[in-house]
C-alpha cells in the first residue's frame, strides 16, 4: 500500500487487496483443530475447585436445603446459599457448591438434600392466559402492549382483495445450545487481584461485576477470553454463574471453575422466545400486498421477549400490529442471533406465500413485487436460479401429495442493521526485530475476529498474515464492544484499519527521515519496503531495524467512513417430502448475502452457512418441552432436544453478493439465520400442499396438514 | 459407535478385578440415592481411601496407569471417574482437547480412539481403560505439525468457535483410518453422533472429502 495522496484510511479499491476479500484460513485454526485452544472450560489452576449450581426443577416452589451437610463432605471448599427461598421460574438457581473434583461437587449438590415444595405455575401460553391463572409478574401475565397502525383502516383495505388469508403461526422456545456452557474460571487466591477466564461475548462486561463479587476494584480484575465456545446472544454479562463463581472463590480463597452442566444450560441460560402470531393478510390481483393484521403474543418466560416486527421486510400498504409478552414461570428469553426476527420471518414469509398461492400467483414474483430494496431483486433472481426454480413445475400451485417423494422449493429474505459504533481502540506495534502485533481486547466468537485483526494490519504493511501476531481477549488490551447485533465487525474492523494506517504512515515518516526521502515515496508490499523515487528496496525486517530501540506503536479508533450499515439476503430451500410418512429432507439451501466489503471470504461463507444450518435446525427439529402439569423440563439434554447433525445437512450453498460494492466493513451474523426455516416451510407446501404453520416442521404436522392424521 | 470390551483379566493381584470394580462403581448408585435424601447427607458417594474393608469393595481413590497417545500416564481417580473426567481433571498436565459438552453420550465432543476405534470418553470409566491404547486429539498432531485431516479442517474452515472441532476430527479420523477413501455418505455417518452449533458441517464434509480424495 502506498501513502500517496492519502488523507486517511480507506478500504478500496477492491482490486488492490492482497489479503482482504480473499480466502484466509483463520489464524487460530491450528490451535482449534489440534485441541490446544484453551477455553474457559479448559483452564486448570493450582488448587482449583469445581462448582455446581442447584437449580429449581420446578417452575414455582419453595425450597429448603442443608448447606452445612454439603460443606462437611471431603474435598468441598465452598458452599453458598443465594437466599432464595421461593423460586418463580424453572431452572432458577438457589445455591452453589465447589469441591476439588467435579464428581465431589456433584456429591455436595446431592448432599444439600434439597426439599422442594411445588407451588402453582404457568408454563404454557394457554395456562398463562387462562382465567384465574397464577400471576407470574406483579401486573399479571400480560406484559406491556405495543401497537401500531390503524386496525379499522387495515380491515377496510382488504375489501376487493384477490385473496385473503387468516392464519395462526406459532414457534416454540428455541435454545441457544452453545456447546461450551455458560460460565467462568476465576483465578483468585486471596490478595488484591484476580483473573476471570470467561466464556463471554463481551470481554469488558466481566471485570466490574466480578470485582464487586470478589470485593476488589474493577481495575484489579482482568477478564480473559482467548477462546469461547459459542454464545449466539446468550453470553453478554457475568450472569448468576459468574457471580457465584466469584463468591465461591472468595469464600474458599482458591480458584473456582464454574461452567454450567448441560441440564442447567438448557433450563437456566436463556433462550429464543416462543411466539403466537394471529395474522390476516390480503393480496391484490396484481400481487401487491394490500393489508396485514398481526396480533402477536411473545413467550419470553419471565421476560418480555424481543420485539418481533410486522409486517416483516415486505411492503404492505396498510397494516396494524399489536404485540404483547405473555409471561410464564420459565427462564427469561435472551437475545438470540437476530432477536425476534426468525419468529417474525416465519409468520410473514408463510402468509406472503399463502397469499401468493391463493391469488394463483408465483410466490417468487410476489416477493419481488413487494420488496423495495434493489438488493432483494437480484438476490431472489440468483437464488431462484441456483435452486432450480425456473425449471420447477409447481410455480403457482403446489404439487400433488402422491408417490414416495414430492419435491418443492421455497423462499425467504432477511435484513439486519449490523452497523458499528466508536467503541474500539486497537494498538499496532512494530518491533525493531521486524515483529508486528495488532492488539485489542475483543473476543472472537468463532466469526474470525482474531484473523482480521491480523489480516488488516498485514495487508496495510504489505506482509503475509503470518507476520502479524493478533492479540485479543483481554480487558488489559484496548477497549472493544460486546459482540451483539452483528456490530463487532463494523465497530472493530475500522479501528484496526485506522491503527494499521497510523502505524504505516508513522513508519513511512520515520523511514523517509532515515533514508533521506519523502514519506509519500515509501511503499509497503510483498514483505518489502520500497522507495518509489529511486526503486531501492529493503526487506521489511531491515526497514524495522532502522526504528528506534522502543520500536513503533500506533493506536487506531473508529472511522465512520470505513463502517457500513444495513445488509440483505435471500435464501431458497429445496426439500423432498414423503407424503406417506410426513418425512422432510432438505436437499439443498442457497443463500446470497451482502455485507459490504468481505474481510475474509472463507470465514464469511462459513458464517453464512452456519446461519443457514441454524435455521434448518430451528425449522425441522428444535422445541423446548415442559410438562404443563408436572412442570418438569422434558428435554433439557442433547438427546431429546435435537439440533441438526450431519445427517440433516444437504447441499448448503453460501454465496457472497459481490454486486454489493460498498467499501465498508459490516457484520453478517444475524441476517443469515433469519429466513431459512421459512423457506423450508414454504418448500414443503410447494412440494405437496402441506401448509405447516407451527415450528418445528415435524412429520406428524406434515401429515396433519395433508389431512392424514 | 464401537463397543468397548470390558477390562481384561490381569495377573496383578492388587489390580482391580471386574467384580471389585463393579462393586466400587456401586458408589455411583449410592450417590444417586442421595438425590432422594434417603442416605445421610454426610455419606459421600466415594469414601475416603482406606475406608474399605478387606478389599471387598473398591472405594475411594485408586491409582491407575493409562496408555494415552503412546505415553504411560499414572493417575489417581475414583472407580466412578469417567475417561473424560480423567483426561480433563486427573491427568497432569490436563488433556483438555477432549471436550465436555453433554457428559452423556449425545454430542460426540469427547470422541477419543480406544484401540483404534472411536468411543465417547464420557460413557467410559477410566479404570476400565487400563491396558488399552487410548488416543486423544492431542495425539493426532500439534499446531506446528497438524496431521492431514487437521490441516484440511483448517484450510477448509471446518471450525468456527472450535469447541466441537476436536470431536469431529477424532470421529472422522477413525473413519478415514478404517477407510481412507471414504465417501461423503460414510463421512457423514462417521460423525452423525457429533453436533456443531455454529453449523460448520458443510466445511467439515469438504475437509474430510479432500483428505479422502487424496487432495488437500
Amino acid at each position: 500500500m502506498s501513502s500517496q495522496k492519502e488523507t486517511g484510511p480507506s478500504w478500496g479499491p477492491r482490486a488492490a487487496h492482497t489479503l482482504l476479500n480473499k480466502d484466509v484460513p483463520r489464524v487460530d485454526g491450528p490451535a482449534k483443530v489440534s485441541g490446544r485452544a484453551v477455553y474457559a472450560h479448559d483452564v486448570r489452576l493450582p488448587g482449583m475447585l469445581f462448582a455446581r449450581v442447584l437449580c429449581s426443577p420446578y417452575p414455582v416452589a419453595t425450597v429448603e436445603f442443608d448447606l452445612e451437610a454439603a460443606k462437611k463432605l471431603p474435598g468441598v471448599g465452598a458452599a453458598l446459599d443465594m437466599g432464595v427461598k421461593s423460586v418463580r421460574w424453572l431452572g432458577q438457581p438457589v445455591a452453589a457448591v465447589a469441591a476439588d473434583t467435579p464428581e465431589r461437587a456433584d456429591d455436595a449438590l446431592r448432599a444439600l438434600n434439597a426439599k422442594w415444595t411445588p407451588g402453582k405455575w404457568v408454563v404454557t401460553r394457554e395456562q398463562s392466559l387462562a382465567e384465574g391463572a397464577p400471576a407470574v409478574g406483579k401486573n399479571g401475565n400480560r406484559g406491556r402492549e405495543n401497537s401500531q397502525g390503524d386496525r379499522a383502516e387495515t380491515e377496510a383495505a382488504m375489501q376487493g382483495a384477490a385473496g385473503v388469508v387468516e392464519a395462526v403461526y406459532t414457534v416454540p422456545v428455541q435454545h441457544h445450545a452453545c456447546l461450551e456452557t455458560h460460565g467462568v474460571t476465576v483465578d483468585y487466591r486471596g490478595g488484591d487481584e484476580a483473573k476471570v477466564y470467561a466464556s463471554t461475548q463481551s470481554t469488558f462486561a466481566i471485570p466490574e461485576g466480578a470485582a464487586r463479587a470478589l470485593g476488589l476494584k474493577a481495575e484489579s480484575v482482568e477478564s480473559i477470553v482467548e477462546y469461547m465456545g459459542g454464545g449466539f446472544g446468550s453470553k453478554f454479562d457475568l450472569g448468576f454463574e459468574g457471580q457465584l463463581a466469584c463468591q465461591l472463590s472468595k469464600q474458599a480463597g482458591k480458584p473456582v471453575h464454574l461452567l454450567l452442566t448441560r441440564a442447567a444450560e438448557f433450563t437456566s441460560a436463556g433462550n429464543r422466545a416462543a411466539a403466537h402470531f394471529v395474522m390476516k393478510g390480503a393480496i391484490g390481483a396484481d400481487g401487491k400486498l394490500l393489508a396485514l393484521l398481526s396480533d402477536i403474543e411473545k413467550g419470553g418466560g419471565v421476560g418480555e421477549g424481543a420485539r418481533m416486527p410486522q409486517p416483516y421486510i415486505y411492503e404492505v400498504e396498510k397494516s396494524w400490529t399489536k404485540s404483547v409478552g405473555v409471561l410464564t414461570n420459565t427462564d427469561s428469553s435472551r437475545a438470540m442471533r437476530a432477536p425476534g426476527h426468525p419468529q417474525s420471518s416465519f409468520a410473514m414469509e408463510s402468509i406472503v406465500d399463502e397469499l401468493a398461492y391463493k391469488a394463483g400467483l408465483d410466490p417468487l414474483e410476489v416477493r419481488k413485487k413487494n420488496l423495495k430494496h434493489e438488493a432483494y431483486q437480484r438476490q431472489l433472481t440468483r437464488v431462484a436460479q441456483e435452486i432450480g426454480w425456473p425449471a420447477h413445475p409447481n410455480k403457482t400451485a403446489p404439487g400433488k401429495a402422491e408417490g414416495r417423494w414430492c419435491t418443492g422449493i421455497g423462499f425467504g429474505v432477511s435484513v439486519w442493521g449490523a452497523g458499528g459504533r466508536a467503541e474500539c481502540q486497537v494498538d499496532v506495534r512494530i518491533g525493531r526485530d521486524g515483529s508486528v502485533s495488532s492488539a485489542v481486547g475483543s473476543q472472537d466468537l468463532g466469526t474470525g475476529v482474531r484473523t482480521y485483526v491480523a489480516t488488516i494490519v498485514a495487508e496495510e504493511l504489505g506482509l503475509p498474515v503470518t507476520a502479524v501476531t493478533a492479540r485479543i481477549g483481554s480487558s488489559r488490551l484496548g477497549q472493544a464492544n460486546g459482540s451483539g447485533g452483528s456490530t463487532t465487525t463494523a465497530s472493530l474492523a475500522p479501528a484496526v484499519k485506522s491503527a494499521a494506517w497510523n502505524a504505516r504512515t508513522k513508519f513511512a515518516e520515520h523511514l523517509a527521515q532515515a533514508l533521506g526521502t519523502e514519506a509519500t515515496n515509501i511503499h509497503f508490499a510483498g514483505g518489502q519496503v520500497e522507495d518509489k523515487k529511486n526503486g531501492k528496496k529493503l526487506a521489511f525486517a531491515q526497514a524495522c531495524a532502522l526504528l528506534p530501540q522502543e520500536g513503533l506503536s500506533a493506536r487506531g479508533e473508529w472511522v465512520k467512513e470505513l463502517a457500513g450499515n444495513g445488509i440483505h439476503g435471500a435464501q431458497a430451500a429445496k426439500v423432498r417430502v414423503d407424503p406417506l410418512t410426513g418425512q422432510v429432507e432438505v436437499l439443498k439451501m442457497v443463500c446470497l448475502q451482502d455485507s459490504g466489503l468481505p474481510l475474509n471470504r472463507l470465514t464469511l461463507r462459513s458464517q453464512i452457512a452456519g446461519g443457514m444450518v441454524q435455521a434448518l435446525s430451528y425449522g425441522l427439529l428444535e422445541e423446548r418441552v415442559i410438562d404443563p402439569d408436572l412442570g418438569i423440563a422434558l428435554n433439557a439434554n442433547f438427546e431429546d432436544y435435537k439440533i441438526a447433525g450431519s445427517m440433516e445437512i444437504g447441499e448448503i450453498v453460501a454465496l457472497i453478493d459481490d454486486d454489493d460494492q460498498r467499501e465498508q466493513a459490516i457484520g453478517v451474523a444475524e441476517a443469515t439465520c433469519i429466513p431459512g426455516h421459512s423457506a423450508i416451510a414454504n418448500a414443503i407446501f410447494n412440494a405437496c400442499g402441506a401448509r405447516v404453520r407451527d415450528l418445528p416442521l415435524t412429520p406428524d404436522k406434515v401429515l396433519a396438514a395433508l389431512g392424514r392424521t | 459407535m464401537a463397543r468397548i470390551r470390558r477390562m481384561s483379566n490381569t495377573s496383578d493381584p492388587e489390580a482391580l478385578s471386574r467384580r471389585r470394580f463393579l462393586r466400587g462403581a456401586g458408589g455411583v448408585a449410592a450417590g444417586g440415592v442421595l438425590v432422594h435424601g434417603m442416605l445421610s447427607a454426610a455419606e459421600p458417594a466415594a469414601r475416603a481411601p482406606g475406608a474399605s474393608s478387606a478389599g471387598e469393595t473398591l472405594e475411594g481413590e485408586i491409582e491407575i496407569e493409562l496408555s494415552i497417545n503412546g505415553e504411560t500416564r499414572k493417575l489417581k481417580c475414583e472407580p466412578r471417574t469417567t475417561l473424560l473426567s480423567a483426561l480433563r481433571h486427573r491427568c497432569d498436565p490436563a488433556l483438555t482437547g477432549t471436550k465436555e459438552v453433554c457428559d452423556r453420550g449425545n454430542c460426540g465432543a469427547c470422541t477419543v480412539h480406544v484401540d483404534g476405534k472411536p468411543a465417547l470418553a464420557c460413557l467410559l470409566l477410566a479404570a476400565d481403560m487400563r491396558g488399552k491404547k487410548l488416543r486423544t486429539i492431542e495425539g493426532l498432531g500439534s499446531p506446528d505439525k497438524l496431521n492431514a485431516l487437521q490441516q484440511s479442517f483448517w484450510t477448509h474452515d471446518g471450525q468456527m468457535c472450535g469447541f466441537c472441532t476436536p470431536g469431529f476430527v477424532m470421529a472422522i479420523q477413525a473413519c478415514l483410518d478404517k477407510k481412507p477413501k471414504a465417501s461423503l455418505d460414510e463421512i457423514k455417518r462417521s460423525c452423525a453422533g457429533n453436533v456443531c452449533r455454529c453449523g460448520t458441517y458443510p466445511a467439515v464434509f469438504e475437509a474430510a472429502l479432500a483428505v479422502a480424495r487424496g487432495g488437500k
